[in-house]
């Protein structure tokens, strides 16, 4: 029992669900406690020990169905397509003990009837000598005995018990899909099945003949059932890893190159890393705290020893938040890395001090209100669709960005630049770039091209690397993970 | 429902007959907690109605002696838990509740300074009696020392809610509200109290529960997120708005003279206004408010006017309050029909 309970857990696991040794040990004595009888209670009981988060209680109540659907089949023995068939078939089996291959009678003939019914749901491939309905023979091979035997149940414990012996929970990609379909087969026994089979239908008697049909129906019916539990456990056991392996690549892909289909994940990867940034440095905040001798305080406090002044009280100061002011060059070429920057630094923003982000192509405006009114996702859609048009001009830029904000910048401000410095032969403005550089606490470039063609073509990087404290390549989000942790630690 | 309910008083006053021959209060809650069934219908008697997800973790926590850690929106009940737990078990409640700056010295313990003061001033006349006849300073030395730390003994200290909690005798229900508001330090405070029901003071040494430790109960409101250690430590409760349904009998519960109908109508009317976009959305504390107000003012029906004048009772918010205005015959036509 504990191996389904590790298993389930590791299925968790592959869903996203974090869970610890500890709380695995929690699980099992809770589980202990409830017991695997009563399916809900299960539930709530899981529910409470695993997840931790709202979000991943819905993981949980998704992945928990999932995984204990065989669990729920169980209580009612027989479904789909063997309903209704269970009872009938019981007291046939009954009855036909000890008749062996004779003749069937009466009784006999109405039961037959109603299978052949039941059964014309699956498609005949192959054109079947019709043998009429009657008694059948009894199968010989153990495979056989518990096809015929029409126990769900039973069959449903031998393919997880087969699973478990060819280690389905190992499988990695989909095209092992078949694959262990086959092995679970031959390891309930399909080889005996198949020899039956053909022996079998050859054989000159009539009900062996029967037989032969009825197993063959009920051996396709079973592979169609190996591949759903396949399926399934592939789902569980294997999505994951597969997207564990994108998500690495995702982040060390260039971010121009990432498609369209996988922003969702990009975002998801960038809202994780953000989180490890906001727990990294969040507590950091706290040794600023302390700050001048408070003497009232202090002398009040330490009245009751006497007067003595041996436990101090601080002032605690108010952290003066520092600025960031982060410029995004919006056109074409480079707009993607706007994209991922800017969520980067919309979503720190529990730990990063007020953000103001302006966006521009030829023009340069202001956007941080269009992210205070929207969802990040939305914010993000409208600056680049509101300011990418136009051709790159760096001195324009600049210009605006004098003209609006120049007197704002202090030495406690932090400047970031994003943009690829191509000024389309333009008047670069270093003059003004020199300004912000003079009144500015940093000033950080990030351009996403790679070192060495920084200088080539229009792009104006030598000029403005001058002016700037740290110039930085910046196109993976390892890149940008990488800088904007630095950035914390400096602006803090 | 009434008839379990009614059995389950008799069987309860049953206990307590003989829970007075056993001598404590064990038995009853043993009894109690001894499954997820009683344990709903105990908090039906005491006017709270819980979905098994609520009463599972009120069992595990008893059974596993393990800290809840509830979470939800504001005013779902999260802290009424505790409190009904409290009620239930008939044991004491102990509240702590937590803010920024809240340290050890408002949590656990203090030395009662005061005291300390005064003992010394007393003790300084009689230390000649003591030093009496000691050769030398290494004699008189060791003479205080047998002194011993009376100054920081259990006789100076003053215990604050967490040490409070470890000491009763019969143990308690611990209720650590709004966790959320304290700092990242505190949080790390409470892990060693969380995990082994102890906690360790320097000058004397580790004090662990008495026999029975306390049910322990941590609300959040999510205003930042719970460091991992402290989630691990605790099952983890979240209690979302109810349903429809849930929350009728909820209404049923707590203002009972209420009228079906309107009932019926004032929850279908709340439900509707928790799907719209508020700034801050009616939670069940506001929906029995504001049912003990339609209670007051006589209230038959639902209709535009009288909505208008109570709202706001539900919504906190003048901007929502305008917003809500607009769509209001629209929602009441909604709650009113069939």
């Amino acid at each position: 029992m504990d191996r389904t309970l590790t298993s389930f857990i590791a299925a968790l696991r592959n869903a996203d669900v974090r869970i610890s040794t500890a709380e695995t040990l929690d699980a099992m004595s809770a589980v202990e406690l409830c017991g695997y009888r009563n399916r809900e209670f299960l539930k709530d009981t899981l529910a409470l020990v695993l997840p931790k988060t709202p979000d991943e209680k819905y993981t949980f109540d998704e992945t928990f169905d999932q995984f204990f659907t065989f669990e729920d089949v169980k209580g009612e023995s027989v479904v789909t397509e063997l309903d209704g068939d269970g009872e009938e078939a019981e007291g046939e089996g009954g009855s036909g003990q000890g008749q062996g291959g004779a003749e069937g009678e009466g009784p006999g003939d109405r039961k037959g009837g109603g299978k052949k019914k039941k059964f014309s749901a699956f498609e005949e491939l192959e054109v079947e000598e019709d043998l009429g309905t009657g008694e059948m023979a009894q199968p010989r091979s153990t495979l056989g005995k518990l096809l015929m035997q029409d126990s769900r149940v039973e069959l449903t414990v031998n393919m997880a018990a087969a699973a478990k012996e060819v280690s389905l929970e190992e499988i990695q990609v989909f095209t092992q899909k078949g694959l262990y379909t086959r092995k679970i087969m031959e390891e309930m026994g399909l080889a005996d099945l198949q020899q039956e089979i053909s022996v079998v239908r050859q054989s000159p008697s009539i009900p062996d003949r029967r037989l032969g049909q009825e197993l063959k129906k009920r051996r396709e019916w079973l592979r169609e059932q190996v591949r759903d539990y396949v399926e399934k456990q592939f789902l569980l056991h294997a999505d994951a890893t597969g997207k564990k392996l994108r998500e690495e690549l995702l982040r060390k892909v260039k971010l121009s190159n990432v498609e369209h289909r996988n922003f969702r994940l990009v975002q998801e990867v960038v809202f994780r890393m953000a989180k490890r940034l906001v727990a990294l440095h969040s507590r950091r905040k706290k040794v600023f705290k302390r700050g001048q001798l408070h003497v009232s305080r202090t002398l009040r406090h330490n009245m009751s020893y006497d007067g003595s002044i041996f436990d101090l009280r601080w002032k605690s100061v108010k952290i003066d938040r520092p600025k960031v002011f982060a410029i995004c060059d919006v056109s074409g070429s480079v707009a993607n890395y706007a994209r991922f920057m800017l969520m980067f630094l919309y979503s720190l923003e529990e730990v990063m001090p007020k953000v103001r982000s302006f966006a521009f192509s030829s023009d340069l405006a202001e956007v941080t209100d269009l992210f205070e009114r929207n969802k990040l996702e939305d914010a993000i859609a409208k600056t680049l669709r509101d300011y990418s048009g136009g051709s790159t001009d760096y001195g324009q830029a600049f210009e605006d960005f004098r003209n609006k904000c120049l007197d704002e910048i202090d030495n406690r401000t932090t400047i970031i630049i994003l943009g690829d410095a191509r000024n389309n032969y333009g008047d670069p403005r270093t003059e003004i770039l020199k300004e912000m550089y003079d009144r500015s606490k940093r000033l950080i470039w990030l351009n996403p091209e790679s070192r060495n063609t920084w200088n080539v073509g229009d792009a104006e990087m030598r000029k403005y690397s001058a002016y700037v404290h740290q110039a930085e390549e910046c196109n993976s989000l390892t890149h940008l993970e990488r800088i904007v942790g630095n950035l914390l630690r400096t602006i803090q | 429902m009434d008839l379990d309910n009614a059995a389950f008083c008799a069987e309860k006053s049953f206990l307590r007959v003989v829970v007075v021959v056993v001598g404590g209060t064990v038995t009853d809650i043993d009894k109690l907690a001894g499954s997820v069934g009683n344990l709903q219908a105990g908090f039906e008697s005491h006017r709270y109605i819980c979905s098994s997800q609520i009463a599972t973790a009120v069992y595990l926590a008893y059974q596993l002696r393990k800290p809840v850690l509830v979470e939800g929106p504001p005013g779902v009940g999260k802290t009424e838990l505790a409190k009904t737990t409290a009620e239930m078990f008939e044991l004491p409640l102990i509240r702590l509740q937590c803010y920024e700056g809240l340290d050890e010295a408002k949590a656990i313990y203090e030395w009662k300074y005061g005291k300390q003061l005064l003992y010394t001033q007393v003790l300084k006349e009689t230390l000649d009696e003591v030093l009496q006849g000691a050769k030398g300073f290494t004699e008189s030395v060791n003479r205080l020392h047998e002194f011993g730390d009376i100054f920081f003994s259990e006789e100076f200290m003053e215990p604050r809610p967490l040490l409070k909690a470890l000491q009763e005798e019969n143990g308690c229900v611990l209720l650590i509200d709004e966790v959320d508001k304290s700092d990242h330090e505190f949080e790390s405070l409470l892990l060693e109290i969380l995990s082994d029901y102890q906690v360790s003071i320097p000058e004397i040494g580790t004090i662990k529960a008495k026999a029975e430790p306390p049910i322990v109960f941590l609300t959040s409101n999510n205003t930042r997120e719970i460091s991992d250690a402290l989630k691990r430590r605790c099952l983890h409760l979240y209690i979302p708005f109810p349903d429809t349904d849930l929350e009728q009998r909820i209404i049923h519960a707590r203002v009972p003279e209420i009228p079906p109908e309107l009932r019926r109508q004032l929850v279908t009317f709340i439900q509707e206004l928790r799907d719209l976009d508020l700034k801050k959305v009616p939670a069940i504390s506001e929906t029995i408010d504001w049912a003990r107000t339609l209670l007051l003012l006589h209230t038959e029906s639902l209709d535009a006017t009288l909505v208008r004048d109570t709202l706001n009772v539900i919504l906190k918010f003048q901007e929502d309050i305008d917003n809500v205005d607009a769509e209001i015959t629209t929602l009441i036509s909604k709650a009113t029909k069939n």
